[in-house]
This record gives structure tokens, sequence and C-alpha cells, in this order.
């Protein structure tokens, strides 16, 4: 498998660090902003594979960042973070796209199985798209 | 397709940026069905690739489910204590998984099913609304002296403060002084230290798989926390509250940890900890401590195992003055070795309480009637006595020599603890196991009170006598949870009988189920043919205090439905009709947590969560709203998932060029779809595949299983005609649209190292979803099967068979009413293909199950058959258990060359 091109949007720098850095021992290709601006930003300039967003964010939280990279690119597929049982987000995630969301705390071994998970099916709605392009 | 009208409507126009480009795909299969169409093998293998990776998360929360339900279940018995955060994360984890099985569904079919969605939602919002019915007043207090405290304060102080403060205030005996350092302490010096956030980041190091990660976390996030500085307002609040107790006389205090949330328990069990004889001068390093013990490595482990959140539990400390015990020991409110008298028992010994049930030295024993006339008093001899030292440690010091013979406790003392047994038992509804020290000036205390197990004392042995007045119809069982209930009989053979099981009737079946769970509630006593008193079953049954005999052999035979019985659970025995002599002992715990508005809160949030309405896919009602809870809602999406994985394959199969039939000499309509390098070459013209060009590793190993020569020797099995009338029936009953799916078409779409198989052999569905490749770890099988002809109790003695028979294959496994869930995985590859080959077995096994599915025995008669090779269903037609046993011994069992994984 390539790497994985991953963008992690948290706002708590030293957690969002400390996971970046795990996620690239397992040869994860990561960019980790810390709010949803700049997360649209990158995505406009960048192509990922899988987004991570914590839900709650100051600013644009990560409903609102989710809304619009989908609207940018519609093919990453992106894993919600909650805390504090926000349900509501969570449902509201998933109807806009969401492929999956986690609840804290998780461990990372979960986090990494998703995001492998998103990724495989990010490949299959790509060369989908190939294939519908074609004929 | 079952519920497809109403799905129509479900087609509610998602946005259309938002519809990515499988969906388009799924919805153009379902629109065009003109065989001009052509379709590339890649476009058709990501679909099914796409579909079978929602079909499985939809599975994996479907199994989350139905455990968060039982949990739920558990807690509703009442006996245990629990608080809002842990209403609150249930009710969580029940929506999380209904919304990601209602996800993936709607994925995997293309959208159509986003009413769901809305459902869901409505259904949230009304658990949230019950939810919010608890208005808490989050405490603002940092101490709470124990006159403030009671059992619904469990959140703010934890269990056992909470139990402490409870005796004291409303049953109103003396608990040694002290306080209680609340969470909201715990909070404000979390907060302050930025202690939450340091740990979260900690917990991003640990490695499940590396249990030395946690270890190491372990005594980071502990160093952080002994380190950290205390609020100066909370130091003073504690200081102060010590020196309101010490009133200047420099007492030493116990620091215990009474944790909230689901770790109450452990608080309980001593996994947290506990410091004795603490001087003033260190009580705040003695608080960190205590705080610090939330992180131990076995902490840690315990709550990422049970998916507990950190928010979710919090420390409150104990802070009780040292009683400095002249005698001390255990009291039972009635006496658990002789049931049929009610009688108190008193234990005591000199100094400290743990030599009183450490069995050490024999302690002196009172048996007190409850008229408080002493009926036995055994005086011990009692050499050696515990004591703590003043830097906290426990010591043995030898008693002086007057005192070794002497009685712990003079008769006014005895009576004084007798009233106060008989104040708890009635207090708490329930004879107690109650902890109590007699200080140096005299004074008593009660330091813990509990609910008396008798289980644990009557150690195997019968502890009421035979009552022969009595028809005796079961004699030797096992206790698999004591105590006595009595009630109409009712056989569990099914999950419908679970379903229909009448309040208060007594559980008769052939094996026990952790599934009871469900009637634990409603079920006066459970008795079982067979079973393991150290099974999940009967650990359950202990968790809700419901009477539970394993192995009584011949309790389906002697024990009818309907006929009264009296169990007695303490002895093995079961009784016909009602035992006065027996009566009083049935349920007598009262539910301590019934009354509290928190339970309250639970019951309610539970409706909408566990009732199912929704039981037979048959009817009209069984649309998305109808749904009334998520339990319909997960029950609905669990259903439409099989239809929709079905519905891609019918389709492709009449495509040439994409699909090929497989060539073989038995009657099976078999589509094979190549990925790549699954076979070796393909007759594009002819359409069809020879068995030998297959190359894919799983394929092949299910077509040995499949092909085995046994099934080729006899194709048509006698069928019994009940049974067979019984399968022609419920196709008669079926809406057309179901009987069309009777075509017996299997699909197999393979690459060299994959496999998923769907298949419609005989009245079945089955999916079946493997990866064998030389890597072990990637390696699993995932085997669903599902419905079929037959009434529902015949369809589920298949189901449980088939479980019976993959449990054996070391497959971990779920029933849900007539579904198995299967799984097996990270094996090596020879073991993944032993087991396909058995499950190709399997498969032609279970053609015509349902119609020798006759009575109860015929599930482990088959699964017995199966397993020893037998697969001449022959003479298992009319299945008498133990005949058909007889015969595959004779037959020598395995007619099978080949080695088996069980040989």
């Amino acid at each position: 498998m390539e790497s994985i091109r991953l963008l992690l949007v948290d706002d708590e720098e030293d957690f969002r660090t400390t996971l970046a850095s795990r996620l690239k021992r397992r040869n994860i290709d990561v960019t980790d902003v810390g709010s949803g601006n700049e997360a649209i930003e990158l995505i406009r300039e960048r192509s990922f594979d899988v987004a991570v967003l914590d839900i709650k964010m100051p600013g644009m939280d990560g409903i609102e960042t989710l809304k619009h990279l989908k609207k940018i690119a519609p093919l990453v597929e992106v894993i919600l973070l909650t805390g504090h049982g926000s349900v509501e987000a969570g449902i509201e995630g998933m109807r806009l796209g969401a492929y999956d969301y986690l609840m804290k705390p998780y461990n990372v071994k979960d986090l990494l199985l998703k995001v492998e998970d998103a990724y495989r099916r990010k490949l299959l709605e790509e060369s989908q798209q190939r294939t519908q392009q074609r004929t | 397709m079952p519920g497809g009208n109403c799905l129509k409507r479900l087609n509610s126009g998602l946005n259309s940026r938002l519809k990515p480009a499988v969906v388009g795909w799924l919805n153009l299969f379902r629109r065009k069905r003109s065989s001009k169409d052509t379709f590339s093998p890649d476009t058709l293998s990501n679909l099914f690739r796409f579909k079978y990776s929602c079909f499985k998360m939809l599975l994996d929360s479907n199994a989350e489910f139905l455990k968060v339900i039982s949990d739920i279940e558990e807690r509703l018995q009442g006996q245990q204590v629990f608080g809002m955060s842990y209403v609150r994360s249930r009710a969580a984890q029940a929506v999380f998984h209904a919304l990601r099985m209602v996800k993936n569904l709607d994925d995997l079919s293309g959208h159509r099913y986003t009413l769901l969605f809305d459902i869901l939602e409505k259904i949230n919002l009304k658990i949230k609304e019950a939810l919010g019915k608890r208005k808490e007043i989050p405490p603002t207090e940092l101490i709470l002296p124990y006159l403030q405290i009671n059992a619904e304060m469990v959140d703010w102080v934890g269990g056992k403060n909470a139990n402490l403060g409870e005796i004291h205030n409303r049953v109103h005996l003396p608990i040694p002084r002290g306080f209680a350092i609340t969470t909201r302490a715990f909070e404000s010096f979390m907060v302050r230290n930025e202690l939450f956030d340091e740990i979260s980041k900690k917990k991003v190091g640990i490695d499940p798989d590396n249990p030395e990660t946690i270890n190491t976390t372990s005594e980071e996030i502990r160093q952080l926390i002994t380190s950290a500085q205390v609020p100066a307002e909370l130091e003073d609040a504690i200081l102060l509250a010590y020196a309101k107790l010490a009133e200047d006389s420099g007492i030493r205090v116990s620091m215990r940890s009474s944790a909230t949330g689901e770790d109450s328990e452990l608080s309980y069990a001593g996994q947290y900890l506990s410091k004795l004889n603490v001087p003033s001068d260190q009580i705040i390093h003695a608080y960190k401590e205590v705080v610090a013990s939330l992180y131990t490595p076995r902490a840690i482990a315990y709550r990422l195992n049970k998916g507990i959140r950190d928010e979710d539990v919090a420390m409150s400390v104990a802070c009780l003055q040292m009683v400095e015990s002249a005698a001390s020991g255990v009291m039972y409110s009635r006496n658990p070795f002789n049931l049929l008298e009610e009688n108190i028992i008193i234990t005591a010994v000199w100094g400290l309480g743990p030599y009183a049930v450490e069995g050490v030295i024999t302690p002196d024993s009172y048996t007190v009637g409850k008229n408080r006339q002493t009926i036995a008093a055994e005086i011990s001899h009692k050499i050696v006595k515990l004591i703590s030292k003043p830097d906290g440690d426990l010591i043995e010091v030898p008693v002086a020599d007057d005192l070794q013979d002497k009685p712990c406790l003079s008769q006014e003392e005895i009576d004084i603890l007798v009233t106060y047994a008989l104040k708890l038992e009635e207090h708490y509804g329930c004879p107690q196991d109650i902890e109590w020290a007699l200080d140096k000036k005299k004074r008593l205390f009660i330091l813990q009170s509990r609910p008396l197990r008798v289980e644990d004392y009557g150690k195997g042995y019968p502890i009421t006598p035979v009552l022969t007045a009595y028809p005796l119809l079961i004699e030797k069982g096992r206790t698999a949870s004591a105590g006595v209930g009595f009630g109409p009989a009712f056989h569990v053979v099914s999950d419908q009988d679970l379903l229909n099981f009448p309040d208060g009737a007594v559980l008769v079946a052939r094996h026990s189920s952790p599934k009871f769970v469900m009637v634990m509630k409603k079920t006066r006593a459970i008795i079982t043919d067979m079973g393991n008193i150290a099974g999940h079953m009967a650990s359950l049954a202990r968790e809700f205090s419901v009477p539970a005999i394993v192995n009584a052999r011949v309790a389906t035979a002697t024990i009818p439905t309907g006929m009264e019985v009296t169990v007695d659970a303490y002895s093995g025995r079961v009784y016909q009709g009602i035992v006065p002599e027996l009566e009083s002992f049935q349920n007598a715990c009262e539910c301590p947590m019934k009354d509290t508005p928190v339970y309250r809160v639970l019951r309610e949030v539970s409706d909408w969560i566990i009732p199912l309405h929704l039981l037979d896919p048959k009817s009209p009602n069984f649309t998305p709203s109808f749904c009334r809870s998520l339990h319909d809602i997960s029950r609905m999406v669990h259903e439409f998932s099989y239809t929709e994985m079905f519905q891609l394959s019918d389709f492709v199969s009449d495509k040439k060029g994409v699909a090929f039939k497989l060539k073989v000499s038995i009657p099976l309509d078999l589509y094979v779809i190549d990925l790549g390098g699954g076979m070796t070459e393909t007759n594009v013209h002819l359409n069809s595949v020879p068995p030998d060009k297959i190359a894919s590793v799983p394929f092949n190993a299910l077509l040995r299983g499949i092909m085995h020569e046994d099934f080729q020797k006899s194709q048509l099995r006698p069928v019994e005609f009940k049974g067979f009338l019984s399968v022609m029936r419920e196709q008669m009953l079926s809406p057309p649209s179901k009987t069309e799916r009777f075509g017996d078409r299997s699909y197999a779409i393979i690459s060299d190292k994959y496999l998923n198989f769907s298949s419609r052999v005989g009245y079945h569905y089955s999916i079946l979803d493997s990866y064998c490749s030389p890597t072990p770890g990637m390696n699993y099988i995932t085997f669903s099967f599902k419905g079929g002809a037959a009434d529902d109790i015949r369809r589920n003695r298949r189901v449980r068979a088939i479980a019976v028979i993959l449990q054996s294959l070391d497959f971990t496994v779920e029933i849900t009413g007539d579904r198995v869930d299967a799984r097996y995985q990270k094996h090596e590859c020879s073991l993944i293909e032993d087991r396909l080959d058995i499950i190709g077995r399997l498969l032609q096994f279970t053609r015509q199950m349902d119609m020798l599915m006759n009575n109860e025995a015929s599930v482990e008669a088959l699964a017995k058959n199966f397993l020893a090779g037998n697969y001449n269903l022959k003479n298992t037609a009319t299945t008498r258990g133990q005949k058909s046993e007889v015969r595959s011994q004779e037959s020598g069992g395995r007619n099978d060359s080949r080695k088996t994984p069980w040989d």
C-alpha cells in the first residue's frame, strides 16, 4: 500500500503533534494543522486521502470544516473525533458524509485501523470514478 | 425484496455533491436492467469490495450494540450502584452503534435509507430529553461531611462514601467520623494543573498490544499527579476539615479511594489505593497518591478494554478517623450456612478485621436469634492479633495471656450489633454482610455493609435439608447461582421463547446460554439439563441474583411447561409445587437502586433503546417509520443489509464476460467473478469455468468442501413428511417477491487470496468473506448465515446447530434470532483453508437441515454428526440424540481421509 496522505486537524497542539508523530511512525504521510480554516486552505492546494477532524474546535468546528472539505474534495474520507458525548454532532457528521467517528478515548491502534479502512474505501471510490469517466 | 415498497419513499434526494461515485454506480445497477450493459471486472470488483466493507462495519456495530443492551439490562436489575455518568455513556454508545449501522446500510444501498437518519435523530432526541430530566447540580463543596451524604450522591462522592453516608444518615448507625473529598475537589485539582490534557497526551503513547507501554505510561501519569500542586483552597479545605475532626488531638486518618462511575466497583474490589494511619502532615500527599491510583496499569487497561472514557471516572476520597480497634469482625444478618434458620451470626477477633475473614485464627462465633436470644457462643483460643503500626503497616502481635480465651464481645455489645444488623437488613431489604469494629472506648462502628451472597459460604454442600413432604423432581443439580425461586416452568428453546417469556416463570432449558440475560428480570429461577457453574450464564445469574441450577440432566424431560415448581438452588433441588418452608428465601433482595431518580432516568432512557417491536420481517409494519427504539432500527438495518448484499450479485450474474458459471457435476448454480488472479484461464464464449482453472486459494478450499464426495453420493435425502410440509407452507405464505429468491444461486467473487462467497444454497442465505495469505495477521474468515424457510423454531434450531459446529472449530460466534455471525482470524493459511473446507461441507450439509429439525435433540445430534464427519443425514431425520451418536461412533466417525482441524 502506498503511504496514506492524512490531514490531521485538531486545535490542541500537543495532542496533535504527539498523535502525528505516532502515525508517522506507522508510515503514514501526516500533515497536521490547528484549525478548520487552515485545513480548508490546505485542501485546496494539495490532495489528501483521509482527514481526521476533531469536532470540538474554536472558530470553525469539525462539522463546519467537514462541510467545506467535502465540497472541495468529495472523495476525501473523513474520520471525526468526538469528546464529551456529542452524539448529535456525530449523527450530523455521518449524515454529511463522514466515514466514521471515534469517541474519545480511543487508542491509536483503533484510529489507525479506521484510517486504513477509510483509505481503502477512498481508493474504491476513486477507481470507480475513473471507470465512470471512461465510459 | 421485503420492505421494498416502503424504501422507494426513502429516496429523499440526498444532496448531490455528497453523492460519491460508488453511489452513482449502485443506483445504476438498480435502474438499468438491460443485458446490453457491460461492466468491467474492475468496476464490479470495486463495488463488491465497497459493499462488503460497509456490511462488515455494520455487523461489528450490531454486535457492539447488543452488548450495550445486555449491560443496561444488568443495571436495570437495580442491585448495582450507578450514577448519571453511567447512564449517559451507555446511551451515547447505543446511539453511536445504531448510527454506524444506519450509515453503513445507507452507504451500501446507494443512499436509499436516509429516512433512518431522521428516525434515529428523533429517538436520540427522546433519549436526550430523558437524560435532561435529571438536573444535577454539581456540588460546589470540595469537602462533604458524612452528615450531608446519602446513596444518591454517588457521582459526587463515589460508591464507598455514598454507602457510608447512607448508613449514617438514613439507617442512623455509627460510622467512623470523617469526611469525603468530593469529585469537585478532584476536578479542581486536575484542571488547575492541566492534568487531563497532560494525561490524554501521555495516553497517546499506549499501544494496547504492548503492555510495557501501559506500565511506563502509568508510571509517568502517576508521577505527574503526585508531583502536581493541590490548589490552595483545596488544601485549606482538607486541612480545615481534618482540624475539625482532630480537635487538636493529632489523630490519624485512613484515606480510602471512592471512585465514581463504572469504576466504583473497582474501589470495592481493592483495585485502588487506600492509605492507613495517615498523620496530619501527610494528608495532602496521601490524597494525591489515592488520586493517582486511578491510573495504575491495571486500571488503565481495565478502562481501555471496557471502553470507559476517562471523563466518566473521577476519584473521590474517604477520609476517616482511624478506629483503634480493640476487636473487630464480620456479621451476617442471616446464617449463610443454614438458610432454614433465621439467625444472626457474629464473628469477632481481637485487633483488626482482616484476621476475622482470612482464616489465620478461628474467631469467636455467636449465633443469635432474631428474638435476640443467644443460641450459641463459641469462644475460641486467640493467640495472635493484627494491629497497625504507627507508620501504617499492619503487623501481627501476640494477644495478652489473660485475653486469649476471653470473649471479644460483652452481652451488651452483642445486643447492639444484633440491633444494627436488623436495621441494616430492613433498610436495604435483603440479608447483609457487615464489617464492624469496636474501639478502645468500647464504641461500636459499622465500617461497611453489603448484600450477603450466600453462595459464597455454602462451599458446594447442601445448606438446606431435604424436605420429604414434597415431590422431589431434581435431586442433584449443581448450583450455578444460589437462592430459592418458585413459579410455573417455561421451556426455552429459541430466541422467540425468550421474547415471549412470561413474567415470574421458571426458565427450563437444555443448555445454559448467556442469552438468558434477556429474561433475567422476569425469571424466578433457571434450570438447565447441561451447563457449567463457571460458565457465562452462571455468572450472569449470580450477577442478577437469579437462582440457577445447571447439570440437572433431566429437567426438560421431567418438568413440563406450566408445572409449578420450587427451585432450591442452595442445594441443587427442585420440588413440585410451592414449598412454604423455602418460600421466605425467594428473591430476598429488594433492589436498592430502584427507588432512586438515577434509576428512573435509566429506565426511561432504556425504553428508547431496548424494546424490540419489529419482530417479523414479513409484517407490513417492518418499515423505518415503525421503528420506535434503537433496537428496532438495528434489527431492521441488519435484515435489509442482507437483501442489499444480494442485489448486485443477482444483477451481475446475467452479464456476459463478467460472471462465469462454475462447471461442476453436482447441481450448483454458482457464478464466479474474478477480481484478478483468481482463475488461470476462462472461456469467455462459453461463459463457464471448470474447477481446475480456479486459482484462488480460499475459493479452492471452500470448493473442496462443497464438492466433498459424500454429498455427491447422496443427492437426495429422505425428507420427513412433517418437516417437508412445514417448508412448503412457509413458501406458500411468503410474498412472491420472497419466493423468487429461492433460485439456488451462489456467487463467488475471487482473487488469488480473496473470496467473497454469497449463497442461497437451499433456503437460507449465507455470506462468507475470507482472505488467505502467507501472513497470518491478515487472514480471516467472516461467515454470516441467515434466514431460511421453515418456521421460526426450526430456523433457530438450525442456526444453533451451526453455531455449535463453528464454535467447536474455534470461531467466535454471535447468534441473533435466526442469524449467526461468526469470525475466525489471524491464523495460518492452512488453518484458514481447513475451516473453509468445512464451511463448504457445512453449506451442503445444511441444505435441508430445516426439515430435520423436529426437536431440540436434533440440534446437538446434527452438530455431533457433522463434527464426526458423518454427513449422511439419512438416519438422523427422526433424531434421537443418543442413537445417532452411537451410530456415528460405530461407523468410525470420520469417513474422510483428509486431515481435519479437529484431528
